[in-house]
């Protein structure tokens, strides 16, 4: 009996199963918070591409300094294939002809007038003849007849002469025009031609001072690089390295891939970190000249 | 420096790309997680009808209920009873036992003795499965830290092959890895809290059926003498 009473009661455990749920809906929705709400999947960042400027006024004010090389660089390159120098010993031989032949042309006008007059002269003494002869009339008439048919052949002659005098003088005064648009024409080319080599020696200087820039500051890029590369002690040879950096506008690096390694890790994780060290990099103040450094090609050698 | 940005971080890919051993710790935590849980919800299901019986019952024999009627019920299969119930009907059932007559001394000391049993089956019942909330809660950090250091250990290694060291080669393995130490801490923190609370619990019923048991003595004893 006592023991009956003892273990009358089995210890039944109430909700068993009910909790066992309970326990598998709190890890379901433990890992669907986790899988779902907590979705960990960093997404590329697309179109981020931020320009730091550490002046704002600087984009403002030097491209108006900036664009007149970089507008004057295209028009030189066209005009430069076109040699220079041909066209220089044309201009001043032509004008030169062209004055030679205009210069007889108008003197001959004044002397063929005075023929005219002289033949003009003659006319009078032949009508006083007539008078002075009243005998031979009949001839007088005869030959006055012929006397003006002759002068009359005469007049038209110097009509005609007149006429081809005219005429000359308008064929002299065309060939003294063409001669003179001529002239204007190879004037304007000389005076073009000396513009543009003007203007050539001009884009010429202006490139020389930009390539000059560029190539002080590649220079200082380098020299900045330089001075913060920890060099890897005794390394054999002289090994060189090449990375390809890509900037920001600013002087920040954006990227700074190997593309040739020196066969030394060492060296050139030693170089990469120099180039980290040493941004932002010396750019030149003229945001122009920055697509020349946007993508830079970096060779270090291991021993200068 | 040519390593793609995007890599998939999504928390199966980084379970299921994770070394076999960070798996296994995974899966250990998972079931400990699992067992912990359901036992968590087992002891707040025992541990609060057993508070709700127990109140009951009290205020039943603290009315003046009669204590015959209080056993027969208590001792009915068709009754669940609560553990209350059940001392009193193992001591007044030992205190009927003697004949009228016996000495009063021998017969409370018996009676004393059937409750204890009884009382210290019932504490067990109540505390059991605590002490694996107590295991949970204080190994699995460990269990999970095992798993992460191992993960690092791996990502690491892979480090050291490659020449140019970046973040990016780390930082899958370090997450896969903490993945494991979060899973521990997923399984200790309820566990701790669980326990904490369930052991305050079942002390307060202790001492509640201590003191009803010396009541209870009390009250044979005063019947026996009458």
């Amino acid at each position: 009996m006592s023991i009956n009473v003892l273990h009358f009661h089995s210890y039944s455990e109430p909700k068993k199963f009910l909790s066992g749920a309970l326990a598998l809906l709190m890890h379901i929705m433990f890992i669907a918070m986790m899988v779902f709400g907590l979705s960990w999947k960093n997404q590329p960042p697309e179109g981020m591409i931020v320009d730091l400027w550490s002046e704002l006024p600087k984009p403002v004010q030097e491209p108006v300094t900036s664009r007149e090389p970089s507008k004057a660089i295209p028009p030189s390159e066209p005009l430069k294939p076109k040699p220079i120098e041909p066209p220089k010993p044309e201009v001043p031989i032509k004008p030169e002809s062209s004055k030679q032949t205009t210069s007889p042309k108008e003197i001959t006008p004044p002397i063929k007038k005075p023929d005219i007059e002289l033949k003009q002269k003659p006319e009078p003494i032949k009508e006083i003849k007539p008078n002075l002869e009243d005998l031979k009339k009949k001839e007088i008439e005869e030959r006055l007849k012929k006397i003006e048919a002759q002068k009359k052949e005469q007049e038209q002659k110097q009509e005609l002469e007149k006429k081809q005098a005219l005429e000359k003088q308008k064929e002299i005064e065309k060939q003294k025009e063409l001669a003179a648009q001529k002239q204007k024409e190879q004037e304007a080319k000389a005076r073009r031609d000396a513009e543009a080599r003007h203007a050539a020696a001009q884009q010429v200087a202006a490139r020389n001072q930009i390539a000059g820039e560029i190539a002080k500051y590649k220079a200082m890029i380098l020299a900045k690089i330089r001075s913060r590369i920890v060099m890897p002690p005794d390394l054999p040879g002289n090994p060189v390295v090449e990375f390809k950096v890509t900037l920001l506008p600013g002087g920040d690096i954006l990227d700074v891939k190997l593309s040739k390694s020196s066969g030394y890790s060492a060296f050139d994780s030693a170089v990469e970190r120099a180039i980290f060290l040493s941004k932002p990099l010396p750019l030149p103040p003229d945001p122009a000249l920055f697509n020349e450094f946007r993508n830079l090609n970096i060779t270090v050698h291991y021993r200068e | 420096m040519n390593t793609t940005v995007t890599q998939d971080m999504s928390f199966l890919h980084l379970i299921t790309s994770a070394s076999l051993p960070v798996q296994l710790v995974m899966l250990i935590l998972i079931m400990i997680s699992f067992l912990s849980w359901w036992h968590i919800f087992r002891k707040l299901f025992v541990v609060r009808s057993e508070i709700n019986k127990t109140d009951e019952f009290e205020d039943i024999f603290w009315r003046g209920a009669d204590l015959n009627s209080l056993y027969q019920r208590a001792t009915s299969s068709r009754y669940e009873s609560g553990s209350l119930e059940r001392i009193f009907a193992a001591g007044f059932g030992e205190f009927n036992k003697h004949p009228a007559g016996t000495d009063t001394e021998a017969v409370m000391e018996s009676t004393r003795r059937a409750m204890r049993a009884t009382y210290q089956r019932e504490m067990d019942r109540l505390e059991s499965h605590l002490s694996f909330l107590a295991t949970v809660g204080s190994v699995s950090p460990y269990v999970g830290l095992l798993g992460t250091v191992w993960g690092i250990m791996n990502s690491f290694r892979s480090l050291s092959s490659v020449a140019q060291a970046t973040i990016a080669h780390v930082a899958p393995g370090i997450a896969e890895a903490l993945i494991a130490t979060a899973m521990g801490l997923f399984a200790a923190i309820p566990a701790v809290v669980a326990y904490n609370r369930y052991a305050t619990a079942t002390d307060r019923l202790a001492t509640r059926f201590e003191s009803f048991m010396e009541e209870l003595s009390n009250v044979l004893q005063r019947r026996s003498i009458r």
